[in-house]
């Protein structure tokens, strides 16, 4: 009974884990930051000090000892002379005294960049190898400085890049990105992690190449469990990642599903605010949970659960369930009520109820439903929900035609079903084709799964655990680790542009390094678009 | 991970023996012996308390929560076991600390705000640095502790187990109080967080809250947050029945382990004479070992804890280490010397230009 009253110890209190910390420690030798092991060579160096005259009499005290005060003086003189305040080879006096702080590992030295991958507000990601024999391939995130072009000086480091350095230092699981190693080097911030060659987003749209084909169900059920169990882990250390969408749902070419991109997540034990104030924008609009946009400011496991819900649809249709259109910021910083987005939301899933939804009536925005089209209770064509811009008298039409309850009426299942059994050609939809859809072989079970993510209230919406439990995995063909067993074909490779691949210069496209003209700047050639 | 203690790198990479934490601190000083020889500082303990003091007067300033300060001590005990004191500047690094720590602990505080106010608090030691050098440093301190930034605390164990135990609010505050004082020693290098509290309730519970326990001496030390160590002075008969009551445990946890009873009583014994070293003029408020019928509420509570402890996996013998180690540690506290720390302290940051 003891154990459920604390954190540290979910498990149990095992007194001394015989094989534990003492034995697999090693000071600073460990794998991440390896640049620790220079330090063993530390011991031949001389440190650099400088007594001033003050000092004087500490040496004649100390006449008798060692090498002698005179010789240990000259040899400090000498070096104040020749070295202080000059960058040196480590050890440095590590940034903490007169001395700058220097990297005792150099990005460029222990990898080989081999190209550009992505570039985002954070910063830029490229692909490496490593030069020393470093199995395997990297992902190299560097993290934007905080001005741009201007790095005369140290700024400090955003807290997001706090967070994400913190968080993935401690994460260890197949289905999370793992970090390799954090370089801090030059006033900037290297987040090593292995590399991935694909992406949801990736390979959703190589399906929606022509001719448009579905994904297959073995696959879609492989990454959904493993998406799931990343959650999961994520989850039960109470970390939220609250950024959740395809381009962030990693796939390496042996099928391994990995959640990356950290770089909102959060612990949620530690809202000292409210999750809610701090960042402004969290989420990708799209996948962002209908508690959010009605104005919760608490973030629970409950907001990625819907996101997954979002992605499982999207594997399954090729494109957003909820795709609505983001509402800017006014100019007084208020956050707006997304409306479009709720609206899409509604459009299939029905205006939530304080019957499925207690406690709908006190959310912040909840008057806003009012001003919300009921659904249109026609076929359900997946991603064509475009009529809400008919004028008031179609409105009240149709308000009269629907009574209260029907506006409550989720079209989930009918969405589910039109695109399980759509999902074959890129033909209209009014040419099924005879042949069974690949997909239909998801069945009833693949429904269920999706309502329970897709729930309105997120207390009632499956968690990682129970969805995990879900008979959508045990029935059918048995999950497989490797979401593309069994595949013919294969996935084309993340793109890489080759024209900058120097990650070392710290100008952005579009930025301009500070004291040089404009015409100075050796331009790359023109930026290939990636895909 | 992130919220298991177990799985987390403070466990598997900054959790230390005694004698790791020797060795290191040898190596490190052998690193410039002429270093250490012509810059002579305090006793560790007393540097320790010295900055422990520090990161509260800033953090007090900037109004930092308890949670973030406590992060930053760990952080500056961290840093300390791979760089040598001298060959760094510790106003710069207690103040990149608690800046780190703010943002870890989601109440950031501005890095120029928090560098004005460290040069105000620090004027002769810290006049050349701007907000510039607290960036730089967090580069160092980052990169030396391995991003490895999330620090569990003790406090939160302690908040769920305030109903377990029964405790008064001022208990509660007083084994806080504990807790905040426990920054100043070794302990958060050497035992996980909830050993830590534990023995924080313990304490708590022996120790009688003092309504308004007089600030624990130390020039300087002033809002130290009330140091139990006027309580601890007190309450000598209160330590012996910490030991009574952690021997109680251990004998229970091993006698429910199977192993035959004939050696535990002695082993408890012991244990409480361990423990007892510093009751020179106990009151024999220590009850006797076998349970009798309790009357003192008190009594009562600290019995029923150590029946919860015999009924958990709690490490006793860290828990009996930790009592130790706080006990003695307010023994040395009333030896401290403010000033002479802060004085020794200044003459190698002046003298090797670490101010500039």
């Amino acid at each position: 009974m003891e154990n459920q009253y604390w954190h540290h110890a979910p498990l149990s209190f095992s007194k001394q884990n015989p094989t534990g910390p003492r034995a697999a420690k090693t000071y600073g030798v460990h794998l991440t930051l390896p640049h620790a092991a220079l330090s063993s060579s530390s011991s031949g160096l001389v440190h650099q000090y400088a007594p001033p005259a003050g000092a004087f009499p500490v040496f004649h005290h100390l006449g008798g000892i060692g090498a002698g005060p005179n010789v240990a003086m000259n040899q400090a003189k000498r070096l104040r002379a020749e070295v202080s305040y000059q960058p040196r080879p480590y050890p440095a006096d590590r940034g903490t005294g007169s001395m700058g702080y220097q990297s005792k590992v150099r990005v460029t030295d222990k990898y080989k960049v081999v190209g550009f991958i992505s570039s985002g507000t954070y910063g830029r990601v490229y692909k490496a190898l490593g030069r020393h024999g470093q199995p395997g391939e990297f992902a190299i995130k560097k993290f934007k400085p905080d001005k741009e072009g201007e790095q005369a000086s140290y700024t400090g480091i955003s807290q997001s890049a706090v967070r994400e350095m913190a968080l993935c230092s401690e994460l260890n699981h197949a289905n999370v990105i793992r970090l390799i190693e954090i370089i801090l080097e030059d006033k900037c911030i290297f987040m090593v992690f292995e590399y991935a060659e694909h992406d949801l987003l990736q390979i959703i749209h190589h399906h929606t190449q022509q001719p448009r084909h579905p994904i297959p169900p073995s696959t879609i059920k492989s990454i959904m469990f493993q998406l799931l169990n990343g959650c999961q882990y994520l989850h039960t250390n109470w970390v939220l990642h609250r950024d959740l969408k395809p381009a962030n749902i990693m796939v390496t070419s042996s099928g391994e599903v990995k959640i990356g991109d950290l770089g909102l997540a959060r612990l949620s034990y530690k809202p000292l605010h409210s999750l809610y104030s701090g960042d402004k924008v969290v989420v990708t609009i799209w996948y962002r949970a209908p508690e959010l946009l009605l104005g919760s400011r608490h973030y629970t496991p409950a907001v990625d659960m819907w996101a997954v819900g979002c992605i499982f649809a999207e594997l399954l249709s090729l494109r957003p369930i909820f795709k609505g259109e983001e509402a800017k910021m006014d100019s007084k910083k208020t956050v707006p009520f997304q409306r479009n987005q709720m609206q899409k939301i509604v459009d299939i899933m029905g205006m939530p109820t304080k019957e499925r939804w207690p406690l709908l009536t006190s959310m912040y925005e909840y008057s806003q439903l009012t001003t919300l089209q009921p659904p249109i209770s026609h076929g359900g064509h997946h991603g064509h929900h475009h009529h809400h811009q008919h004028g008031q008298h179609y409105q009240s039409q149709r308000h009269a035609s629907s009574s209260s309850a029907g506006a409550g009426v989720s079209h989930l299942e009918k969405w589910y079903y039109n695109t399980i059994n759509q999902q074959t050609s890129s033909s209209p939809a009014g040419t099924p084709t005879a042949a069974h859809s690949p997909l239909s072989s998801l069945g009833a079970e693949g429904y269920k799964l999706l309502a329970g993510l897709l729930e309105y209230d997120p207390e009632k919406r499956l968690t990682a655990a129970a969805a995990l439990q879900h008979p959508f995995f045990s029935t059918g063909d048995p999950v497989s680790a490797n979401c593309f067993e069994g595949l013919k074909t294969e996935y084309p490779c993340r793109r890489v542009s080759q024209d900058d691949n120097d990650i070392r210069t710290s100008s952005l496209p579009g930025t301009k390094r500070s004291g040089l003209p404009d015409d100075s700047l050796v331009r790359p050639g023109k930026r290939v678009k990636e895909g | 991970m992130a919220a298991n203690y177990w799985e987390s790198t403070q466990r598997k990479h900054w959790q230390f023996t005694k004698d790791d934490l020797a060795v290191i601190r040898q190596r490190l000083d052998d690193e410039d012996p002429t270093l250490v020889q012509m810059f002579p500082l305090p006793p560790l303990r007393h540097l320790n308390i010295y900055f422990n003091q520090q990161i509260n007067r800033l953090g007090k300033r900037l109004g930092v929560r308890q949670q973030a300060m406590a992060t930053a001590q760990v952080y500056l005990k961290r840093f300390y076991t791979r760089t040598p004191i001298r060959q760094t500047n510790p106003y710069l690094l207690v103040t990149t600390a608690l800046y780190l720590a703010c943002k870890m602990e989601e109440c950031p505080q501005h890095i120029r705000l928090l560098t004005q106010e460290a040069r105000s608090l620090w004027p002769s030691d810290l006049h050349g640095h701007d907000a510039s050098r607290v960036g730089e440093c967090e580069f160092s301190l980052i990169s030396e502790m391995h991003a490895q930034l999330i620090v569990h605390q003790p406090y939160r164990t302690l908040l769920s187990l305030q109903g377990e135990f029964a405790l008064t609010h001022d208990e509660t505050s007083l084994a806080w109080t504990v807790i905040n004082d426990h920054y100043m020693t070794d302990l958060p290098l050497l035992h996980p967080p909830h050993v830590i509290a534990l023995t924080a309730v313990l304490l708590a519970l022996v120790l009688r809250p003092s309504g308004n326990a007089p600030g624990a001496g130390g020039g300087g030390a002033g809002a130290g947050g009330g140091s139990a160590a006027a309580a601890a002075a007190a309450g000598a008969g209160g330590v012996a029945m910490a030991a009574t009551a952690l021997a109680q445990a251990q004998a229970r946890a091993a006698a429910m382990a199977g192993g035959g009873g004939a050696g535990f009583g002695s082993q408890g014994s012991q244990q409480q004479q361990q423990m007892g070293f510093s009751q020179g003029n106990s009151q024999g408020e220590a009850p006797a070992p076998e349970p009798k019928k309790v009357t003192d509420p008190r009594l009562a509570k600290v019995q029923r804890f150590a029946a919860w402890l015999a009924d958990s996996n709690i490490d006793v013998e860290a828990m009996v280490d930790c009592t130790q180690e706080l006990i003695s540690f307010y023994e040395c506290h009333e030896q401290y010397n403010d000033k002479h720390t802060r004085e020794q302290i200044s003459r190698f940051i002046k003298a090797r230009n670490l101010d500039k």
